[in-house]
């Protein structure tokens, strides 16, 4: 067994636009999003009859045929199918995940080389038949007779026929997302027009990496869609200020506007160890140094659902011998404006960083200016799976603009009370 | 010693009455009751820049276990950090309307001179309505004697008249005080700052108090029982204030010595003894009514912790209608036997260390009363002779202090004629008369072994009635 | 209905609304028309439909069979002319060929030209190949050969059949089962528009003498390459050739075979999973 450590080198990924719900993509699977995907990397890093060490993705929102939907993308692809694959699943933080997973496997010697992807559609969602319905349909499917079959079907009534769509909602407190974000937002007392400012901020910055050219080489045109449909350019704090709350109540501070939209995409990341980007001549954008995920207790103790990478975040610090002004880049990836400012909040907070965390000075204040300086999920849209392999794609490829030795941060929360985080820094 | 009006008005017809005829609606304060936390309800903390007592006070509030909130950018919030609270965090730009705190406590020592009061009225601008019933109002700041210079002590001096202010507008049932707390006197804040959160200061509303530094310190104390150990005599303990006060301080742990004229003694001994506390019967103005009472300290308990002065007679006349008999009378047995029983209990040795002397002045004795010059001359000499012998006490590690009742409901206040009484009762912040076990509370304050800190202090228990400074 | 126009003829084309059986049937030869229809815009809602009734992912790329619904109205415009020398019911469809360029991305205008090759012996009757071209602009990126038979007829010794030299689908490995739901012809009819009732229905197949409704051939052919999309290359051509029908529902075996060592050369086909027998025979390659 091998018990060295080998860097991780990433090569680079790809995304195709992020799409709104029932957009562009509405009639594209998962499926049909990830293997665009990973075709275009394989395009892009010339992988076709490759055997790779893994491929690892997922989604949020899948069909319960799709239980092996990453293989099937595989052998959708020009890449040899004798490349294994699984999925990964860990709501929004999936992505990253799956990133984090090839790592360890090629840290470890286990693999040379492996794509970390993930994807997501709202459009496409699978609809349940109503638990009443299930319940009927598996007692005639289990009824011998045909006189038993009829008996169970008479049983069935006109509401029950009424199917179940997925709801964005934690099963534990019946709360949306955004309902649980706008808790935390008065928790920490996030104003509207704090939200606002970053809502714009990302736009702005995400404007700028495609006028710039930043993107073109990271984003894939795919079904006529070739920027993200939620992108607006002109964005600005006096337009969003007219939005109406749609979390937190009338006086709510949260709008369509500083929360990430419902979207659909997919995006794939190329990892590697060193040997096998010098053996196949691709020159190495940036490392993935060492990740840490964690989990609040939003269930019992009352902490903010989407505050876990508050948890990690410190402990990836210590164990690297970081402070969290160590970095040239942040990427905090934005379900909403406000849950990004709570985490900010939280970190300059002497309480929540003695309380929570167990620290003895507040973790610190970061530089705005490094924080997600080519645009975020709010303007990018966030289909719950692709935002990870978006954010390592985009901060390799800042990394390897900015100098050798630069070091980026990448923190996700995800529902359930989940955070993953991670550190990168470039070749 | 019931309150007719205040029943009355809190019905719900009367409620109707009373607003339509203008008459103001007291509200029932909440008054403590053995087992209540400290303080039932949110806290928000606050400090002007540079303050110095916003930790002290976070420590408290974190021994009270109060849930307490600070705004993110408040100095308060570090040291609410320090001492352990996990501190919810306040906004008023995003905060909920219908967001109540039960206190209200900041730190204004860091103010340093008059522009500065804008912090004050910052933190308090959009909090002030925010006070629940029966809520408080904290300011903390640096007694203008220790204040680094004019502007620092102006500043903080303009403290008094924005919290009696404070004390005047805020309503059902909610007080406002000024704690000035010494340089190296943080430490002494906890009792002061324990008393006045709880409802045990229900009818304190509207004071000043000055907390200097002391050697004692208050570590280890069971705040349950912080007399537990200690004995405690109370003159006049038979009836009405006294015998509330007997009961408080039994209820903190103390062995009570309840003294009484001889003709009172049965009706002592029933109230001491279902204290468990042991009775002294004498008059106190007799001649050797000190030797005595010394004596029977030193023999039966070794000396005493706590000597409560709440003896005290009225004999009302305008001056020029006044009797020798109730001149003296009056004068006897309020100041003068106060101040002999202090010196004997002091040459003997009888107050031990950390003892401590609270004698009760009264409202009359600050601001004077028509018909009451003999009783305000007394009660103003208590005041007098709290602030002379302080110094001399302090040496000794004890203290002395004065609580001044205002109108106190008792079978005195209840034989008054009722215009008088109504006056009474109703010219004050609180509208409505105190009980007589808000002066006991105040007594108990002082006379904690962790009030160390305290020392030659009037606290009037009055509803910060209108009469008077 | 889409815009139809001549290119030779001049005339506005009739007809195309007509139902496949009523038209043709007057000329001895293929009438010298081309139909054209430009700047065709893809519909995603279609082209979703169409890669999924055929197995294809969804990608910006459109399935190598997809341009041949778009050029099927001009086709049918095109045998149901008056001057056609047959009725197009009668015509059974028995090959296929399409070269592919170069890939065509969802997003890309098309103009489509529809004629006919000259009517030619068939061992079984007489047949006629559509010539349909994609270009996007001035480049021709798509190109195919679709042979109709008409039974019947003077034919004794001549011709041969289309495909004859593709290897056949009993001779190849089986990599898969499929499973064919009887409302298969339906569902592809409503996508590519080729709603003939020997598809759509086994009533209206029976009328004309099928037991049941029939996969259209060209859903068989798309649910082939569906089957290799992933390893398909930019440019290839694919040719086919349909044998006997596939009755629906039911089910058939796909087979195939990379030619070693070729660039890119696949054989494949479509047989009767207990017979053996072909029902589409086929090669895709380079060049």
């Amino acid at each position: 067994m091998n018990t060295s450590v080998r860097r991780v080198a990433v090569l680079g990924g790809i995304r195709i636009p992020f799409a709104r719900q029932n957009g562009p993509y509405a009639r594209a699977s998962n499926q049909d999003m990830m293997t665009a995907t990973l075709e275009a990397l394989i395009g892009k890093f010339s992988l076709q009859g490759e055997i790779l060490g893994e491929v690892s993705a997922g989604g949020v929102l899948k069909h319960s045929r799709d239980f092996n939907l990453t293989r099937e993308c595989v052998l959708g692809t020009r890449l040899d199918p004798h490349t294994p694959a699984y999925d990964v699943q860990q709501a929004c933080g999936t992505g990253l995940e799956a990133a984090i997973l090839v790592a360890n496997k090629i840290a470890l010697g286990q693999i040379d080389s492996g794509i970390a992807g993930g994807f997501d559609t709202t459009s496409d969602a699978p609809i349940a038949v109503n638990e009443d319905l299930r319940q009927v349909l598996l007692e005639i499917n289990r009824a011998k007779s045909p006189a038993a079959r009829l008996k169970a079907l008479a049983g069935l009534r006109p509401q029950q026929i009424v199917p179940q769509i997925p709801r964005n909602s934690e099963p534990r407190t019946g709360l949306s997302m955004g309902e649980h974000a706008a808790i935390m937002a008065k928790e920490w007392g996030v104003t509207r027009e704090e939200q606002d400012e970053l809502t714009v901020a990302s736009h702005r910055n995400l404007a700028a990496a495609y006028d710039t050219g930043f993107l073109d080489d990271l984003v894939t045109p795919f079904l006529g869609l070739e920027r993200d449909q939620n992108l607006r350019p002109d964005s600005s704090v006096e337009k969003l200020a007219k939005l109406r709350p749609v979390f937190g109540g009338e006086n709510g501070t949260m709008t369509a506007g500083n929360s990430t939209p419902l979207s659909d995409g997919a995006s794939a990341v190329l990892l590697a160890g060193e040997d096998w980007a010098t053996a196949h001549n691709l020159p190495v954008q940036a490392y993935i140094t060492d990740a840490q995920t964690a989990a609040v207790d939003h269930v019992h103790a009352r902490e903010g659902l989407l505050m876990a990478p508050t948890y990690a975040v410190p402990k990836l610090l210590e164990r690297n011998g970081l402070t969290l002004s160590d970095f040239d880049f942040y990427e905090i990836h934005e379900a909403f404006a406000s849950q990004v400012l709570c985490t900010l909040k939280a970190w300059e907070d002497p309480v929540y960083c003695k309380e929570k965390l167990g620290l003895e000075a507040p973790l610190g204040s970061i530089d705005r200016d490094k924080l997600n300086t080519h645009g975020g999920s709010l303007a990018a849209g966030h289909p719950f799976g692709a935002t990870g392999g978006r954010i390592v794609a985009g901060l390799a490829k800042m990394l390897k603009e900015k100098r050798s030795g630069s070091r980026g941060l990448i923190s996700i929360c995800a529902a359930g009370g989940l955070g993953v985080t991670a550190i990168m820094e470039a070749a | 010693m019931s309150d007719r009006y205040q029943q009355l008005v809190n019905t719900p017809i009367g409620k109707i009455v009373s607003k339509q005829i203008g008459l103001p609606a007291p509200v029932k304060l909440e008054r403590y009751e053995r087992g209540q936390p400290v303080i039932d309800g949110p806290v928000l903390l606050g400090a002007a820049p540079g303050g110095r007592l916003a930790g002290a006070a976070a420590q408290v509030l974190a021994a009270v276990e109060a849930e307490v909130h600070t705004a993110l950018e408040d100095d308060a919030r570090s040291a609410a950090a320090d001492a352990g609270l996990d501190a919810q965090v306040w906004s008023a730009e995003t905060a909920d309307e219908e967001q109540r705190f039960k206190a209200l406590v900041f730190d204004a020592s860091g103010i340093a001179d008059s522009t500065e009061l804008h912090h004050a009225y910052a933190f308090f601008h959009p909090t002030i309505r925010r006070v629940k019933a029966s809520g408080r109002v904290i300011v903390l700041g640096t007694p203008p004697d220790d204040a680094s210079g004019p502007r620092q002590a102006t500043a903080q001096r303009a403290l008094e008249g924005f919290v009696r202010s404070i004390g005047k507008e805020v309503r059902k049932g909610a007080t406002a005080q000024l704690v000035y707390v010494g340089q190296q006197a943080e430490d002494q804040l906890e009792s002061t700052l324990r008393f006045y959160l709880s409802p045990k200061s229900a009818y304190v509303s509207g004071q000043v108090v000055r907390i200097g530094a002391s050697a004692l310190s208050a570590d280890g104390i069971d705040w349950e029982h912080p007399q537990a150990g200690r004995s405690a005599l109370v003159t006049g303990a038979s009836r009405g204030i006294g015998r509330a006060i007997a009961q408080v301080l039994a209820r903190d742990g103390a062995h009570v010595i309840g003294l009484d004229v001889p003709a009172l003694q049965s009706e002592l001994e029933a109230t001491i003894g279902e204290l468990g506390g042991s009775t002294l019967v004498l008059d106190i103005t007799d001649d050797d009514a000190p030797q005595r009472i010394a004596e029977h300290l030193l023999e039966h308990h070794g000396g005493v912790d706590v000597v409560v002065h709440n003896a005290g007679v009225t004999r009302d006349k305008t001056l020029g209608r006044m009797s020798d008999e109730q001149w003296d009378m009056v004068i006897a047995i309020n100041l003068s036997a106060q101040e002999r029983i202090n010196e004997e209990l002091l040459a003997r040795q009888a107050l031990r260390e950390n003892g401590r002397i609270v004698c009760v002045s009264s409202m009359s004795g600050v601001a004077g009363n028509a018909g009451q010059t003999n009783y305000a001359a007394s009660k103003a000499g208590v005041i007098g002779m709290v602030h002379s012998m302080a110094p001399e006490i302090g040496k000794s590690r004890a203290t002395i202090n004065a609580v001044a009742p205002g109108f106190i409901e008792t079978q005195m206040t209840a034989a008054m004629p009722i215009a008088t009484r109504e006056a009474g009762r109703r010219m004050n912040s609180l509208a409505q008369g105190g009980l007589p076990v808000d002066v006991a509370e105040a007594i108990a304050w002082y006379a904690s072994p962790a009030s160390g800190g305290l020392n030659g202090t009037v606290v009037r228990v009055c509803g910060q009635s209108l009469v008077g400074a | 209905m889409l815009p139809l126009f001549a290119r030779a003829g001049a005339a506005m084309v009739p007809g195309a609304s007509k139902l496949p059986f009523v038209g043709g049937g007057g000329g001895r030869d293929v009438p010298d028309l081309a139909l054209h229809l430009s700047d065709v815009a893809i519909d995603p809602d279609r082209l979703s439909a169409y890669n999924r009734v055929c197995g294809f992912d969804l990608r910006d790329e459109i399935p190598v069979t997809y341009p041949h619904i778009l050029a099927f109205p001009l086709q049918l415009a095109l045998m149901t002319d008056p001057s056609f020398p047959f009725g197009a019911i009668g015509l059974v469809h028995i090959a296929n060929r399409i070269a592919q360029h170069r890939s065509i991305r969802s997003s890309e205008r098309l103009d489509i030209v529809v004629r006919a090759t000259p009517v030619e012996p068939h061992p079984r009757g007489k047949q006629f190949s559509l010539i349909s071209e994609v270009r996007v602009g001035d480049e021709l990126v798509w190109e195919e050969v679709s042979t109709n038979l008409k039974r019947g007829g003077s034919s004794e010794n001549g011709g041969k059949p289309p495909g004859a030299e593709l290897p056949k689908a009993e001779d190849l490995p089986a990599t898969a089962t499929w499973s064919l739901g009887g409302d298969l012809g339906r569902r592809y009819g409503s996508v590519s528009g080729d709603l003939n009732p020997i598809h759509v229905h086994p009533l209206t197949a029976r009328l004309f003498g099928f037991k049941s409704a029939i996969a259209h051939g060209m859903w068989t052919k798309a649910r082939c390459l569906g089957a290799l999309q992933a390893r398909l290359p930019e440019a290839f051509t694919v040719e086919v050739a349909f044998k006997k029908p596939i009755f629906l529902p039911g089910k058939v075996e796909f087979c195939e075979a990379a030619v070693p060592a070729a660039a890119f050369d696949i054989q494949f086909g479509v047989r009767d999973p207990r017979k053996g027998s072909s029902h589409l025979d086929g090669r895709a390659f380079s060049g």
